[in-house]
């Protein structure tokens, strides 16, 4: 690019354009935290069936406290890769919002249905709960696959109170496959794809 | 008709496509700006500091595993200016 090119207005008015939809099109979103958030949540959600289930143990659900470990990894990692992230886009931002949103939201579930007893209706909730940060996502990063995932979650909160208790976990893995482990592969396929593009200087 | 005087500081290709990129994200490093802008990077150093130089922007310098980073971000002053060029640039379009 020449940097003292004389310019008409209408080539300063594109140029302006294009530049805009090459900074919005660009998210960096690796889709590392759906992977581990998705295969942390299945392998909780089929240990905790597996010990209830098969083997009438309800300590199967101290596999949930796994969570916590996760969530201390995340925030360590996220302050470290914002630290040295290269570019902050408005939307990443608002994304990352969207997530705290869906926390908060998920602990004080957990927390009132706790206290009023009600555990049957936790399942069905969470499934309501993960569909909306995971649709939203997938509007802001423009990813398909992502608002088909937070459709399928609502689909399975929408047949839960059909499905008897002890096999709603299992919604809930089949919800965390279909939102958060195909869209995190496929993320991941993309962005490594980018990646090895630009090393083959075919990032333009 | 009112005609406003374009500014020379954004009138130049380079300049103008890293504060379109600037304005469009919160801060970016060099390599991005790079990147998209498919300059050189002594071109781009050169024509960041002319902005650096006006105000436009800010430039923080900092090390991510002993690797030197340089992030740009726009400030007050450069989106007010870019917003005025694109008004200007507007009146010269709409004769």
């Amino acid at each position: 690019m020449d940097s003292e090119m004389q310019m008409s207005e209408s080539e300063s008015m594109q140029l302006i354009t294009s530049m805009i939809n090459k900074a919005k099109n660009f998210y960096g979103e690796t889709g590392l935290f759906y992977l581990i958030w998705g295969w942390v949540i299945l392998f909780c959600c089929l240990t905790s069936f597996v010990t209830v289930y098969f083997f009438k143990n309800q300590n199967g659900n101290l596999v949930w406290l796994l969570i916590y470990l996760v969530l201390i990894f995340q925030v360590i990692y996220s302050r470290r890769i914002k630290r040295f992230q290269r570019t902050r886009t408005y939307t990443r931002d608002i994304n990352g919002f969207v997530w705290i949103t869906f926390f908060i939201c998920l602990m004080l579930t957990i927390f009132v249905c706790s206290a009023f007893k009600r555990y049957e209706v936790i399942n069905p909730l969470l499934l309501v709960l993960y569909g909306m940060p995971t649709f939203l996502s997938g509007i802001i990063i423009k990813f398909k696959p992502l608002i088909i995932g937070g459709i399928f979650c609502w689909l399975m909160a929408f047949i839960s109170p059909f499905i008897n208790i002890e096999y709603q976990v299992l919604l809930c893995a089949a919800a965390v496959i279909a939102a958060w482990i195909i869209p995190g592969h496929l993320l991941r396929y993309k962005y490594k794809s980018e990646i090895a593009g630009k090393n083959l200087g075919n990032g333009f | 008709m009112d005609f406003k005087e374009l500014d020379p500081i954004l009138h130049s290709q380079l300049r103008l496509a890293v504060m379109s990129l600037l304005i469009s994200v919160k801060e970016a490093e060099f390599t991005f700006l790079k990147e998209k802008t498919n300059a050189t990077s002594g071109n781009l150093s050169v024509q960041i500091s002319k902005l650096k130089e006006a105000g436009y922007i800010e430039i923080t310098k900092q090390f991510n595993n002993n690797y030197p980073q340089t992030i740009c971000k726009i400030t007050p002053k450069g989106i007010l200016a870019f917003e005025n060029y694109v008004k200007a640039l507007q009146s010269y379009m709409t004769l």
